[in-house]
């Protein structure tokens, strides 16, 4: 099964139009700021161009974006809004609901799909050193290779917390005595994720790293970068 | 700013552990619109970076756990994303700036560092709604008035009464963040026997 998703993702890589790793970067910057300065007026051409470009960029991402958990957070997301955002003014059904909150919920759910793409397309096109060695260009040094720490270790402490948790509610969860608890859970959660980075470290060491003698190296360029960076200047001027 | 490697993934653990809690509750916090969602979501941040200059006390390394936090809050969903980036990384400016000025962190450091970082949290919108959305401060402090005084129960005509309450209750917010980070920061160096020093 792996073997059938590795030579699908490298047809979807080689289908793709050759970006450099700064090209990539713009088009995940220009679809984050378009979104995020869309008002309720052009929202929804400003997403309907954001989910074209990015579908044009990267034709696979919208498979991986698809799925029934997504669905569920984009629910928890974008429901609460249409019934407690605003005043309760509109019947739809029977259901009365926020008509302002209607249009926050959809907006939100718009910039849910465009970032999640964006994100999707940016992290199967670049790879997280190239981005780390591009901070560490910004004079942010060891910046770079913390990033690329912090990004391995998201599933790992998810998991650390919610084995917490599980452990927790267990022993009787926060029912009695629950600072007591909360602190506990921090705790365990918090020394579960040194014991982690100790072993980052220890595997870093033992690979001779150290952050002073790292020196950036060349960041992937492409012609077709420039000019995807006049089109992202034009657009973004065009909107503003 | 000389990190060792040690120190920088301690630094990654604690910027990803800020940037959990801005992911997930922060989204979460903003959606449902609760009142003092953000102080609730600095305390949580604070804590965790105040509990990372304690294992690294260097210059530098508040502000190291801010940009990462801030960095990975790039990837939440829904919801406003520019204003809480540019909260935690504000935070993380004001607690370096205090924990450089008074040297190594101690119980007194950290309780202003705290109180002063959260803070910020109050007086961002006056900062970056002008800036970013153009709003005039007169709008924002209109803002911020009837918010405070539906929460606190006043009318809008003691507004100074209200930003002094409110004031108060994020520095005091930011006092118990130095005293949960000063007291989770010493339990945990006992439980993963790492001295101060890192």
């Amino acid at each position: 099964m792996s073997l059938s998703y590795r030579i699908e993702s490298e047809l979807k890589s080689g289908e793709r139009i050759p970006l450099g790793t700064l090209g990539h970067l713009v088009v995940f910057s220009w679809s984050l700021a378009m979104v995020l300065y869309s008002t309720p007026e052009n929202m929804l051409w400003i997403a309907g161009l954001c989910i074209l470009v990015l579908l044009i960029l990267y034709p696979g991402a919208w498979c991986s974006v698809i799925n029934f958990r997504r669905f569920i957070l984009l629910l928890l997301i974008a429901v609460p809004p249409v019934f407690f955002l605003g005043d309760v003014d509109s019947i739809f059904l029977g259901i009365p609901y926020s008509a302002i909150g209607s249009i926050s919920s959809l907006h939100i759910s718009l910039r849910f799909v465009v970032v999640l793409i964006a994100v999707e397309g940016l992290t199967s096109a670049v790879e997280i050193s190239a981005l780390a060695y591009i901070l560490e260009r910004f004079g942010l040094k060891g910046l770079g290779f913390s990033m690329g720490v912090a990004v391995n270790l998201l599933p790992s402490l998810q998991k650390s917390c919610t084995q917490s948790w599980l452990a927790l509610r267990m022993r009787g969860g926060l029912r009695k005595n629950w600072w007591k608890g909360l602190m506990l859970f921090s705790l365990t959660t918090i020394t579960c994720a040194i014991k982690r980075a100790e072993e980052i470290a220890l595997a870093a060491e033992s690979r001779a790293f150290s952050p002073d003698k790292t020196s950036p190296l060349p960041v992937k360029s492409s012609p077709i970068d420039w000019a995807v960076i006049i089109l992202v200047c034009i657009s973004i001027l065009l909107i503003i | 700013m000389k990190f060792s490697t040690r120190n920088l993934v301690t630094l990654a653990v604690f910027g990803t552990l800020w940037g959990i809690s801005e992911i997930t509750l922060g989204t979460l916090l903003k959606t449902l619109d609760i009142p003092l969602s953000g102080l609730l979501l600095s305390i949580i941040g604070l804590t965790i970076a105040l509990i990372g200059r304690i294992f690294v006390p260097m210059k530098g390394s508040t502000i190291f756990i801010g940009a990462i936090a801030m960095l990975l809050k790039l990837f939440s969903l829904g919801g406003v994303v520019l204003g809480p980036m540019l909260g935690i990384f504000g935070e993380a400016i004001i607690a370096e700036i205090l924990l450089s000025l008074t040297g190594k962190p101690r119980l007194g450091s950290l309780i202003l560092a705290g109180g002063l970082s959260t803070l910020w949290v109050l007086a961002q919108p006056f900062v970056t709604n002008p800036i970013l959305y153009g709003r005039s401060v007169l709008i924002v402090w209109e803002k911020v008035i009837n918010n405070g005084g539906k929460l606190l129960g006043l009318g809008t005509n003691v507004a100074f009464w209200i930003m002094g309450i409110l004031a108060l209750i994020h520095l005091a917010s930011g006092a118990v963040v130095g005293i949960l980070s000063w007291t989770l920061g010493g339990a945990l160096q006992k439980r993963v026997g790492i001295s101060a020093e890192g």
